[in-house]
Order: structure tokens, then C-alpha cells, then sequence
């Protein structure tokens, strides 16, 4: 049995090598899928221990980090999602226009202020209405914006042909749009 | 004569700025960009965007977490007591 504990031991050791440096990343996805930090924080565990147990099925070489979050949906969308109902899509009004962009055009904000206003915005306000979309939209756009994935990994990790990655990126960035012009109105940072 | 026109580019933006336009067309649409100004602002905007997003949804990642996560797999690995 020493040769099974040596391989244990290896792939430990790999595991904890390749995989555990990813952790800032999923954990920053989880917060912004379960919404608080004490689920983020289960999940992530959850999720680690998930690819762990099933690091051998892993092929050397390949994707680890989609690898890695195909895990992290799953687990969330089996055990953490919120199970009360929440709209699954976005709404026609919402994505009729690139929002910000042509709001803040009509207010007679410069193009290069237009991204300074936003950047003015406490970290928290973008990150709830990020989170304030719809669970499809809210990850391919966290997939692709916060973590760089591309259509093709994002279509991996979620199980859907790399056009619904499309429109759910581009449906979801219009209306993330829309709710980061909303709260500019709110907070004031231009008149009405 | 331009090859592509600014609903072309309407269209093509996201994914021009995805990276994800083949490398003739992402050519073109460069190309159109730097001599059409409202479309150039609106690229500009939308690749600024993505970046504010990014850089906003960054959440630190409590300094337990990664201990919690070595001791639990930790002690999946160690073998059991007989």
C-alpha cells in the first residue's frame, strides 16, 4: 500500500500547488454568486473539496481554472442558490440601448468623464448591481468581465452552446448597464 | 471605401473588444474605429467599463479560507485510523 499512499501524496501536493493559488478568484466569483461571505466562504470549500475527490478525472495539460469553476457552478446552482424565485431574464426595456453610454451622452457628459462617473461609484454599488442580475446573466457577464474567460471556456463551464454565452453577455452588459445608470441617478452624480 | 459601417460595428463591438473577432474583421473594425469618432468613444467606453467592473468586483478572500481549505483536504487524505 506504500505506492498508493506515495501517489496520495503526489497528487496532494500537486493539487495544492496548481490549484489552491485560484482561490482569490473563486472565492470573489462565489461572493458575487451566493451574494454574502459566509456562503462564499462554503462554497468555496465545498467546491475545493468536490476537485479534490475528483483530481484524478483531471487530464494533466488542460484547462485547470475552467475546470476549477465548471465545479464552482455546479455546486452553487445545487446547493447554494437561492431557492426563492428570482426573474431568470432581463427585461426588453432593459436592453434596449447601451444605457450609460447614451444617458450620459443626453446629460452632456464628455465620453471620457462617462467612465471617471462610473469609477466614482463605491466598489459595493457595482458589485449589488452585478449581483442584482438574473443568475444566468449575472455569470456569464462574471465569467467573462471579472475573470476573463472566453466564450468558448464560459460555454464549458456552463453547459450551453457558445451563442447562448453570446446572448446571455450581451442581454446581461446591457442590463448591468441600465442598473449602474440607476444608481448614478440615485447617488446624484447627475441631474435629472 | 469602407468595408464596414457603423452599424456593423454597433453589432460587432462586444466581440471586437472580447477578443473574439476573427483577425481580418478586427482589422477592419480597428480601422473604423480611429477615424469614426462616436464610435471610437463608444468602444472606449465599453472596453473602460469592462475594466471599472473587474476592478470593482474584487472581493479579499478571508485570511482562514485558504488554511480552512488545506486542513480540510488534509484530512480527506489522511488515511483512516484502523
Amino acid at each position: 500500500m506504500q505506492a498508493e499512499a506515495r501517489k496520495d501524496e503526489d497528487e496532494q501536493a500537486r493539487f495544492e500547488a496548481e490549484a489552491l493559488p485560484l482561490l482569490p478568484g473563486m472565492y470573489s466569483a462565489a461572493y458575487r454568486l451566493t451574494r454574502n461571505a459566509a456562503d462564499a466562504e462554503d462554497l468555496v470549500q465545498e467546491t475545493f473539496l468536490r476537485a479534490y475527490r475528483g483530481f484524478h478525472q483531471f487530464e494533466p495539460g488542460t484547462n485547470l481554472k475552467a475546470w476549477l469553476y465548471r465545479i464552482l457552478m455546479n455546486t452553487f446552482i445545487n446547493s447554494y442558490r437561492k431557492k426563492q424565485r428570482e426573474p431568470q431574464t432581463v427585461s426588453d426595456d432593459e436592453i434596449e440601448e447601451w444605457y450609460l453610454y447614451s444617458k450620459m451622452g443626453e446629460h452632456g457628459i464628455e465620453p471620457s468623464a462617462e467612465a471617471a462617473v462610473i469609477e466614482s461609484l463605491p466598489d459595493e454599488d457595482v458589485q449589488s448591481a452585478l449581483s442584482s442580475l438574473p443568475e444566468q446573466f449575472r455569470i456569464a457577464v462574471l465569467l467573462a468581465d471579472v475573470e476573463g474567460f472566453s466564450y468558448k471556456e464560459i460555454a464549458e463551464i456552463t453547459d450551453v452552446p457558445i451563442g447562448t454565452v453570446m446572448s446571455r453577455l450581451h442581454r446581461g452588459r446591457k442590463a448591468l448597464e441600465k442598473r449602474l445608470w440607476d444608481v448614478v441617478r440615485e447617488r446624484g452624480l447627475v441631474r435629472d | 471605401m469602407s468595408e464596414i459601417d457603423c452599424d456593423d460595428v454597433l453589432r460587432e463591438i462586444e466581440l471586437y473588444i472580447d477578443g473574439e473577432l476573427g483577425q481580418e474583421r478586427s482589422r477592419l473594425l480597428a480601422a473604423h474605429l480611429s477615424t469614426c469618432s462616436p464610435c471610437g468613444y463608444r468602444a472606449e467606453f465599453q472596453a473602460r467599463l469592462r475594466e471599472i467592473v473587474r476592478a470593482k468586483c474584487h472581493s479579499d478572500t478571508p485570511q482562514t479560507l485558504m488554511w480552512r481549505i488545506r486542513e480540510a483536504i488534509r484530512s480527506e487524505s489522511t488515511p483512516k485510523e484502523e
